[in-house]
């Protein structure tokens, strides 16, 4: 059999209102896999990480230079549409029409205010899935509470115990419930009822809730307290079921290796690797027990033997016998990895403003139906003209005269 | 097929400590959803906190919450007719979730290209710690090296420090939530064409899906960035009388979102307010300095240490401050949002002699439902029911029992 189709969800069309983060995070996947994403912004309200560092060459002057916002946007049409001016609601409603799926993640009532809510946007396409994604759900007595990446990353309880005993805790140092949680849960939501829609034929609404699907991948804490009373207390870089496990400074400037030995046959590798040194046959490090109850002075010795030597040839011997461990890369050190590039999990694209940049793929390695990373982000407005007319149906007279009335701009 | 379920959708899980959120996703949404075992049974069952703090194989509640609403069949795959079965099962299912080593599955003549020969439409979806190709293949994986390698864990720490590590293994959970959206991916096409293909998931990937800005920060910019948290009043956590709040009161030079800070603080009458209405706060350079941190920290930390996390946390919503509790387990479960919208799930395990209390939907649909689920398989619990569904008969089942090739628990 043939297959004629570009990427998987070739075909799919999605009208996407998102802004900021885990919305154009999750679009941009869909996109990558084939569907065409039609972003709607406006001069008059630009999705405001265009405004958010970096910026080629650290210029952060315009909309077009943002690091930031580029790869959360390449593969994607963008058109200028001024929705505080009433008559753009046509040109959405219109759009709509040819959409499978409409994502916002603004906060609740801002749609209805457009008159562009379900009940509304049911009525213009019965086929269409509704994605809203509202920070603790829309009933209940939090949920008008605000909150960014970090905060939620606090109250669903990732940031406690990302922590050293005794020390106030830091969290993962970004706003990881934006990256992973919420696009991976509302990206799953919406498939499902497009899944379900090739059986139905109704489209439907997906309500995500950001801090339930947050709780959701991290279980652990809630449930011992339930079943146990116990409240889990800070990790460091441990592991309550493995010794050594941790970072050890290495040579260089912020560099450290990381070592983890949770079987006992592990631990026979760790030692070996190290050539046996004389403290490595003390009694007290024999079972994992033991080695859990001396780890302060366990991991003192190995650091002892990291400092003085490169991460990059640590990683090669430990790994050779068996144990696991691997260099703290930082961005450079993740970019110029050699795994990652034969996986051609970067790419450079080329934008009209900034010329070739850095994005990643999503992390879905597709045997027949390969990720495409084909366009660098979109000018605010770049695709107006050809999405109004080639798709929308407008004559190029009716989009002048819309521009004039400041409603695609 | 219902409307409200994904019934009919049927989904192989032969995965352990890496990989089971991701046939979970399915499992609550109402697939058919079939946990593989080894022989050797899950090393799951063996990973804490258990129930009652009492180690034992139906005890852990991580094994618990991943495995509920699937069923459970045992068998061993190093025989003969163990691959048959496995392969007997392959041939009626819409996806297989696997997280075998490389190349394992290829040396016992249970190739993906077999597989598939049997079931055109089959979607495999491997997950792993590094992928199908590329150097790292064959290295041995671990949570803190996978964090380590894709340049996340980098990011969780400042300046010298030493990097903190996420709970609940999330460079697992990343990559099954990507291997959950992938697989739907392909499922969809696969429903559209009759074509499957092999999904390649690795947890390294997933994670430098995670790095939010920093590898635009070094292509851009030329700097390794690190965490957030020493930028006064931005992302910052600060302890108060029982724990810790995380508080974002101004983003780049927003005036309008400090104003209603340091009114706040005003209303308060805390000692030294004043300082807070000075024009010095909404230039970041200020906040980013080490005066500015530390006076932020010192008037602000006067006030913080009289409260409990919760009042914080309501008196600052209040006045328009976004600042949330840094949670543990007991915090979410008395979470007053969380039980409003009966989030907790409590289910009866008469093995167990009591409830779990479990994390509930992340999303909420129109017509689709989230649902548990029945509890986690012992030990082969499905094993025979199932056998019976695909054709053996009960002789059959006897012998291979017998013979140890599969578990009837």
């Amino acid at each position: 059999m043939s297959v004629n189709l570009k990427g998987a969800l070739s075909g799919i069309v999605v009208c996407d209102f998102s802004w900021v983060g885990a919305g154009p995070i999750a679009t941009n996947i869909l996109g990558q896999c084939g569907a065409e994403i039609i972003k709607i912004e406006s001069k008059k309200r630009p999705d405001i990480l265009r405004k958010g560092g970096p910026f080629k060459d650290g210029i952060g002057e315009g909309l077009e230079r943002s690091g930031y916002f580029a790869n959360r946007n390449p593969n994607k049409k963008c058109i200028a549409l001024n929705m505080s001016n009433p008559e753009a609601r046509e040109v959405a409603v219109r759009l709509i029409k040819k959409s499978d799926i409409i994502i916002n993640n603004f906060r609740v009532g801002q749609m209805e205010k457009w008159n562009l809510g379900w009940e509304h946007v049911k009525e213009i396409n019965p086929r269409i899935i509704y994605v809203t994604m509202s920070l603790q759900g829309v009933t209940g007595p939090h949920k008008s509470y605000m909150g960014f990446g970090v905060n939620l990353n606090a109250l669903c309880g990732l940031t406690a115990r990302a922590a050293f005993p005794g020390k106030r805790p830091y969290g993962t140092g970004t706003n990881y419930t934006d990256h992973v949680m919420v696009p991976g849960h509302t990206l799953f939501g919406l498939l499902a009822a497009l899944i379900m829609r090739e059986k139905t034929g109704r489209g439907q609404t997906v309500e995500v809730s950001q801090l339930d699907s947050a709780i959701a991948m991290k279980p652990s804490d809630a449930m011992a307290y339930a079943a146990n009373g116990d409240i889990l207390g800070p990790l460091g870089y441990g592991d309550p079921d493995a010794a050594p496990h941790g970072l050890y400074t290495t040579l260089g400037y912020r560099k450290w290796i990381a070592i983890a030995v949770f079987a006992e046959s592990e631990w026979q590798a760790f030692k070996q690797a190290l050539g046996h040194p004389a403290w490595t046959a003390d009694p007290r490090f024999a079972t994992l027990e033991g080695r859990k109850a001396n780890e302060e002075e366990l991991n003192r010795l190995i650091e002892a033997y990291t400092q003085t030597r490169y991460a990059e040839d640590l990683m090669k011997k430990l790994t050779h016998f068996g144990v696991s461990a691997g260099v703290v890369n930082d961005a450079r050190g993740a970019i110029e990895n050699e795994h990652l590039r034969q996986r051609r999990f970067w790419a450079y694209l080329d934008h009209p403003e900034v010329g070739s940049t850095l994005y990643n793929r999503q992390p879905v390695v597709f045997s027949k139906t390969p990720a495409q990373m084909e366009s660098a982000a979109p000018l605010l407005g770049q695709h107006t003209r050809g999405v109004l007319n080639e798709m929308l149906g407008y004559s190029e007279t009716e989009i002048d005269k819309m521009i004039e009335q400041d409603i695609l701009i | 097929m219902d409307a409200n379920s994904l019934a009919g959708v049927r989904v192989l899980d032969f995965t352990g400590t890496l990989g089971p959120y991701a046939a979970k996703l399915y499992a609550n949404l109402g697939a058919d959803v079939i946990h593989l075992e080894p022989i050797s049974q899950d090393p799951m069952r063996d990973i804490g906190p258990f129930y009652k703090n009492e180690p034992g194989k139906d005890r852990s509640l991580q094994f618990l919450y991943y495995n509920t609403g699937k069923r459970g069949l045992a068998l061993d795959l190093s025989r003969k007719s163990g691959q048959d079965l496995f392969v007997r099962l392959c041939a009626t299912a819409d996806i297989l979730f696997e997280s075998f080593a490389p190349g394992y599955l290829e040396s016992l003549g249970l190739s993906y290209d077999r597989l598939s020969g049997l079931n055109p439409k089959l979607v495999q979806t491997s997950i792993t710690h590094f992928g199908h190709f590329g150097p790292y293949r064959d290295l041995p994986g671990s949570d803190l090296v996978n964090a380590a390698l894709g340049g996340w864990l980098f990011l969780a720490g400042v300046d010298n420090d030493k990097p903190v590590r996420s709970c609940d293994n999330q460079s697992y959970r990343m990559a099954e939530a990507y291997a959950a959206v992938g697989s739907a991916i392909a499922l969809f096409f696969a429903q559209r064409t009759g074509i499957g293909q092999f999904v390649d998931v690795s947890c390294m990937e997933s994670v430098g899906m995670a790095l939010e800005n920093a590898a635009q920060y070094w292509d851009l910019e030329g700097t390794n960035r690190r965490g957030r948290g020493t930028e006064a009043g931005s992302a910052t956590v600060h302890p108060c009388k029982d724990g810790f709040i995380a508080i974002v009161a101004i983003m780049g030079k927003n005036k309008g979102m400090w104003e209603y800070f340091a009114q706040w603080m005003k209303e308060e009458n805390i000692a030294e307010w004043e300082v807070f209405e000075e024009d010095r706060w909404i230039e970041p350079a200020y906040r980013k300095s080490k005066e500015g941190y530390e006076t932020f920290c010192r008037i602000f930390e006067r006030f913080t240490m009289q409260h409990s996390k919760k009042t914080l946390y309501e008196k600052g919503q209040a006045h328009r401050v976004a600042l949330t509790p840094v949670s543990n387990g007991q915090d979410l479960l008395e979470n007053p949002q969380l039980i409003y919208r009966k989030f907790w799930q409590t289910l009866h395990h008469e093995n167990l002699g009591g409830d779990v209390v479990y994390p509930g939907a992340p999303y909420e649909f129109g017509e689709l439902e989230w649902r548990l689920g029945q509890p986690a398989p012992r030990f082969g619990q499905h094993t025979a029911d199932i056998m019976l569904e695909i054709g053996y008969d009960q002789n059959q089942i006897e012998t291979l029992s017998k013979e140890g090739i599969i578990h009837v628990g």
